[in-house]
């Protein structure tokens, strides 16, 4: 866990100085720091690194509307990726030292929304999409080199999503959320008849396969998108149905890297209230909560991960963001709340920004 | 009192969107009721004509006819195409009645190939249905009435030609008899959509319904641009590509258009959706525009995007479809109260 006292000493003795009394203060007394990629009341992009009590300490501005964001000590790095079919993805200094530097999307290639950092932080790799050939591939960039694209993996699908790095430091997890999608025509879907959504693992040091998991052929409409790693290294996704809304799949499930895979059974009614969407999924602070989030459904669902049922079920209007807390999660909404779920005694906090769907807690 | 008459007539010219403030209820009722069955019904109707046409080409040698039939019942299409809820959402009928974009061009690929072959299996409906979704609906029955060869299709030489393309209108007419019963079924998504219950999967409350209706009509005049309009005209680089148009064979490029925007605005100004005066006053001016632009653009579509007069049509058609989406999709959810938030507007 990145809490205060290692934040601060990664991001230098210069970062108190870079920053205002008022945010040295909301840094000085907050244990955990959050990121988050939001939208101003003004309608314009940035994101925006709070200390726990929801103290803003800084933003940054971004050219579009961000989404993900991922952090890596080690290379005194953050990345707020370009929300897709973005192009862009700033590189900041948390300590507000370094000027952000804008990555821009090769030729044939946009972002995903989502990317993770090599253990040693030399490495950022990206989800992306080579949208020709209509292939997920996982960018690579040196940040020792000016954050220089230096090659890709393939991720063995269409439209991958989020990505994670398991805590073996060697292996990436990626859903493929099967979706094919191309620049030239929007957001339009096209291939919602031969959609092919599944987990993969890669190997990070060559980009082999390890293992590709999919859930049974009745629900290859079924995109797996968002991703959490939970205490017994069950990697817990949630899904989107493209399928008709008069349907009701199930949205949540597991797998393993021993080739375990499957969907497990929310109630009728919690099921219903999720709007065949879940936007978000965090894992506790020891592993053992899973948490899954609905925009559309304005339901925030907390899991016992061993006993793989709900404890948990709470409303936010367009609840989406999640992070664990010390004793349980944060939640962010698209309406500029934010309050805290499943042990996390925090008071409900309005913003005059609007939060994105993701909130990453630095650690 | 002739200024006042003068006024008053001003008024009723800016502010024909909306007549009158109407409950939520009663607009889910109108939009079933007045938009969505009498399309449906129109487009079973308009492919069982085109069904029959097929067959009469096959027997008579009537091509003007099943060409016209053609036309007019993809424009039905047009009409209810952006009905992306029940049943053209199900079994896979919106891209079985029309695979497009086929970015690829894997459907032509697969229609000249089953073409030469002269694969039987595809001229019963039940082993089309088991074919690629490309080979079984508008697109590729558009290939088989307009594309190369379709000069056979009145002579011995096109006999598998015109059966194929018999059983694509037949799988057409099948399928938009499955979505207008849908619509009409009084159990069924009408019931839902129109008189919602927290019990029912996919409408819980009203404000979710109208939030339904407002949706179909903002995503579809953002897929009338994605996929219809910024494919083929100039962009950047100053090239045009028109056969990346749909229908640029059967120079339907321009109906479809005007069917899309003339149907997403009937549900917009007969769902009485719109209460704000001022609102819909903009609205009505985007839809002109929208209208204007498209009936100025007159030649096929290889010749309009050479056309200086007519590419500017196409450039203003794209602008107003990006002012209604956002009036549509956010200044007249805004008014609703509606929940499309900032975290929902699509799959992320």
């Amino acid at each position: 866990m990145w809490q205060r006292r290692a934040f601060l000493k990664s991001a230098g003795a210069g970062f108190l100085a870079s920053l205002a009394p008022r945010q040295i203060l909301a840094l000085e007394t907050s244990d955990l720091v959050f990121a988050s990629s939001i939208q101003t009341a003004a309608g314009a992009y940035g994101a925006v690194l709070m200390g726990e009590r929801g103290d803003v300490i800084s933003t940054i501005d971004l050219p579009d509307r961000g989404h993900d964001i991922t952090i890596s000590r080690e290379a005194g790095r953050g990345v707020v990726f370009a929300r897709q079919p973005g192009t862009f993805a700033v590189i900041f200094d948390p300590s507000g030292h370094a000027a952000p530097q804008t990555l821009t999307s090769v030729e044939g290639r946009h972002f995903f929304g989502h990317g993770v950092f090599s253990p040693d932080g030399r490495l950022l790799y990206a989800t992306e999409s080579d949208f020709e050939a209509a292939q997920g591939v996982i960018g690579i960039y040196d940040a020792a080199d000016g954050f220089r694209r230096i090659g890709e993996f393939p991720t063995y699908g269409t439209g991958p999503h989020e990505m994670l790095l398991m805590p073996d430091g060697t292996t990436f997890v990626v859903a493929n959320g099967g979706i094919e999608t191309h620049p030239d025509y929007g957001r339009a879907e096209l291939n919602l008849d031969t959609m092919d959504p599944s987990v993969v693992f890669i190997d990070r040091r060559d980009g082999t396969l390890v293992g590709q998991l999919r859930l049974e052929t009745g629900l290859h409409q079924l995109s797996i998108r968002h991703m959490a790693v939970d205490s017994k290294h069950r990697v817990w996704f949630g899904c989107q149905y493209k399928g008709a809304p008069s349907e009701s799949p199930q949205l949540v499930g597991y797998a393993t890297m021993d080739g375990e895979i499957r969907l497990i059974e929310l109630p009728t009614d919690t099921l219903r209230d999720l709007r065949n969407y879940v936007g978000s999924v965090a894992a506790s602070a020891d592993g053992n909560t899973i948490a899954v989030s609905s925009p559309e459904g304005d339901l925030l669902v907390a899991i016992d991960a061993e006993q793989k049922r709900p404890v948990l079920v709470e409303t936010l209007r367009n609840g989406c963001g999640l992070a664990a807390d010390h004793t349980g999660f944060i939640a962010t909404s698209g309406k500029g709340e934010m309050i805290g779920i499943a042990g996390a005694e925090r008071p409900q906090q309005q913003f005059d920004f609007l939060f994105d769907n993701h909130m990453l807690r630095l650690s | 009192m002739r200024f006042f008459a003068t006024i008053l007539a001003a008024l009723l010219l800016i502010t024909p969107v909306s007549a009158q403030i109407i409950s939520p209820s009663e607009m889910l009722r109108s939009s079933v009721t007045n938009v969505i069955r009498p399309q449906t019904k129109a487009f079973a109707i308009r492919t069982a004509e085109l069904s029959k046409a097929m067959y009469v080409l096959c027997e008579n040698g009537d091509l003007t006819g099943a060409q016209e039939a053609f036309a007019t019942a993809a424009t039905a299409y047009g009409r209810i195409e952006f009905l992306r809820v029940g049943p053209l959402m199900e079994a896979n009928r919106a891209d079985r009645i029309l695979f497009f974009p086929d970015r690829k061009g894997i459907g032509l690929r697969q229609v000249q190939q089953l073409l030469a072959e002269a694969d039987l299996t595809a001229a019963t409906v039940p082993g089309l249905q088991a074919k690629s979704v490309a080979l079984q609906g508008f697109g590729a029955l558009e290939f088989v009435l307009f594309g190369t060869g379709f000069e056979t299709l009145t002579t011995s030489d096109g006999a598998f030609r015109c059966v194929y393309g018999a059983a694509i209108a037949k799988n057409l007419e099948e399928m938009a008899s499955e979505i207008a019963a849908g619509w009409a079924d009084p159990e069924g998504i009408a019931q839902r959509l129109t008189q919602p219950n927290p019990a029912y999967a996919d409408y819980r409350t009203t404000t979710e319904s109208l939030e339904a209706i407002v949706g179909l009509v903002s995503h579809g005049i953002e897929a009338v641009r994605d996929t219809r309009i910024n494919p083929f005209i100039a962009k950047g680089d100053g090239k045009a590509h028109p056969k990346l148009a749909l229908f640029w064979r059967s120079n339907q490029t321009l109906p479809m258009l005007q069917a899309n925007i003339r149907s997403l605005r009937s549900l917009v100004e007969l769902s009485g959706v719109v209460t704000d005066p001022a609102l819909a006053a903009e609205i009505t001016a985007a839809f002109d525009r929208a209208e204007t632009a498209i009936a100025a653009v007159t030649s096929p579509v290889d010749q309009a995007v050479t056309d200086p007069v007519q590419a500017a049509a196409l450039a203003d058609l794209v602008t107003s479809t990006q002012d209604l989406q956002r009036l549509i999709g956010e200044d007249l959810s805004a008014t609703l109260g509606l929940s499309v938030g900032f975290s929902s507007l699509d799959g992320d």
